[in-house]
């Protein structure tokens, strides 16, 4: 048995390291298996170079680092049926997740919120970057790759729009924008020109590329649906015409309880207008500045326990107190149909700035009104 | 006659499994010289498909390793795991299966031709 030395086995390691084979434990398995056929088969008196690199050759066709090819190939092949399956177990969850969490929220049940955050997250996060990894790896060509990438990224983005357009998050209007702008502009010109180079995909691609743009334009539209500026003035005009209304029937000052209510309704609708138009009220020439107050959502300050918030339920219990005490029971079953009855932390996801303004002008007018009627009465 | 690696593709995996099964554990260089041994030379595993096999055996979880320091070498000794012998049993009674098939249909094919 021809006796290998250590220099001989530092010589086959790095012979097979250069060849291509980096995986450590085919190296070591090919190491040891040629010092056997070497201890084995060589004679001691035969050279030891010319019979290893003759060994060696009957290893592969090529080139050694063919061993290593079939390995990954054998190994990521095993992989691939197992993210099949991933794929098809996480697209059944998510689906199902974001429907019975739109459920959920249709039925105003607990937990809506949280199903949709992991419905659409994991659709978003793992299905779709999963189903790229599948198709990048069935895509030949570097121009199919990048399509199948930057579909799955604008399918992300699509739904998290979605997601963030259903929880009120900020930034909502600005992701989905983007997403419609890049699958209008990038995606849909790099799949239409990458498909109809290939004569077997042509008919498809052209197929595909009109339900894309009509998808695409059908999303448009709803964005789109927007009301214009001139019914948005509309709405302004009725609440300024809401407030000169008001600011007559307080010209007869009220009780002091009142007064305090009056001076809590007025610190909220500053903080709406602030987030709305910059200003705490709406000045009196606001036609001619063209300032316009559009509809939108209350503010940062009315989520998440914000002074917003805190006002509110100020607002709440005074009324509460006020109503309790007058024995007032129109006045209290007014504020119990207003935006009042609402949980001061859940108004930001529930009202816009418009509806929190006219329903609590609307409630300072029937507050006036009761003030003035107990006046009445004392005559 | 050697057999053709077209032919020993298809059932390497089930060689390698038989032999752990009989053997407690065996390192790559035992395997091919004992299959060498036992077919009379006709079948001769080749290092390009015996390694790329014995890995994706281990990551399936079928075999578990050994090692073996050998001054500066390392020898890998493969033994079946409880997966693995299940599946042993499994893979030999299909290949049998198969080859009755395999007589039945090219003893059929001569007649009908």
């Amino acid at each position: 048995m021809y006796c290998i030395t250590d220099e001989q086995i530092e010589y086959i390691l790095s012979d097979i390291r250069r060849n291509g084979v980096d995986t450590e434990d085919l190296q070591l398995n090919l190491l040891d298996h040629i010092c056997c056929i070497i201890e084995q088969e060589l004679k001691v008196d035969d050279d030891f170079e010319r019979f290893y690199h003759a060994t060696v050759k009957r290893f592969y066709r090529r080139e050694l680092r063919e061993i290593e090819e079939e390995t990954i190939n054998l190994l990521t092949y095993k992989n691939f049926y197992a993210m099949r399956k991933v794929l098809i177990a996480c697209g059944a969850f998510s689906v199902f997740a974001f429907i019975s969490g739109s459920v959920f929220k249709f039925m105003y049940w607990q937990g809506a919120s949280a199903l949709l955050t992991l419905g659409i997250g994991s659709f978003s996060l793992l299905f779709l970057p999963l189903l790229f990894l599948l198709k990048a790896r069935e895509a030949k060509a570097a121009s199919d790759k990048f399509v199948a990438a930057l579909g799955c990224a604008v399918g992300a983005m699509f739904s998290i729009a979605i997601l963030f357009i259903v929880q009120h998050w900020p930034g909502a209007n600005m992701l989905l924008f983007s997403s419609i702008a890049i699958a209008a502009f990038v995606l849909l010109p790099a799949y239409f020109f990458t498909g109809i180079r290939k004569p077997e995909a042509r008919m498809n691609t052209i197929v595909v590329s009109i339900i894309l743009v009509g998808v695409i334009g059908l999303q448009f539209t709803l964005v789109n649906l927007r009301p214009s500026r001139s019914q948005q003035k509309i709405k302004m005009d009725n609440y300024v015409q809401g407030e000169l209304l008001l600011k007559q029937l307080q010209a007869t000052p009220g009780s002091k309880d009142a007064a305090a209510i009056d001076a809590l309704c007025e610190q909220v609708k500053a903080l709406v207008l602030e987030h709305s138009i910059g200003q705490r009220s709406i000045p009196a020439d606001y036609e001619q500045t063209q300032l316009l107050l559009k509809e939108g959502s209350l503010g940062p300050e009315f989520a998440n326990n914000g002074s917003g918030v805190q006002l509110l339920e100020n607002l709440r219990q005074a009324f509460g107190k006020y109503t309790a005490a007058g024995g007032n029971a129109d006045l209290q079953q007014i504020v119990s149909r207003s935006i009042l009855r609402t949980d001061p932390g859940e108004m930001e996801k529930i009202y816009s700035n418009l509806s929190v303004l006219e329903s609590i002008n609307q409630l300072q007018t029937h507050l006036a009104l009761a003030e003035h009627s107990k006046a009445v009465a004392v005559k | 006659m050697i057999f053709s690696s077209e032919l020993i593709k298809g059932t390497l995996k089930t060689i390698v499994l038989k032999l752990l099964a009989d053997n407690k554990k065996m390192y790559g260089y035992e395997m091919t010289q004992r299959v060498k041994e036992l077919t009379g030379e006709r079948i001769q595993l080749t290092e390009g498909a015996l390694y790329p096999t014995l890995h994706a055996l281990e990551e399936e979880g079928m075999v578990t390793t050994e090692l073996e320091y050998i001054g500066k070498r390392v020898r890998k000794y493969y033994k079946l795991s409880a997966a693995g012998k299940g599946r042993t049993k499994e893979r030999v009674n299909e290949l049998a299966d198969f080859m009755e098939t395999m007589k039945l249909l090219l003893d059929i094919q001569p007649k009908t031709a």
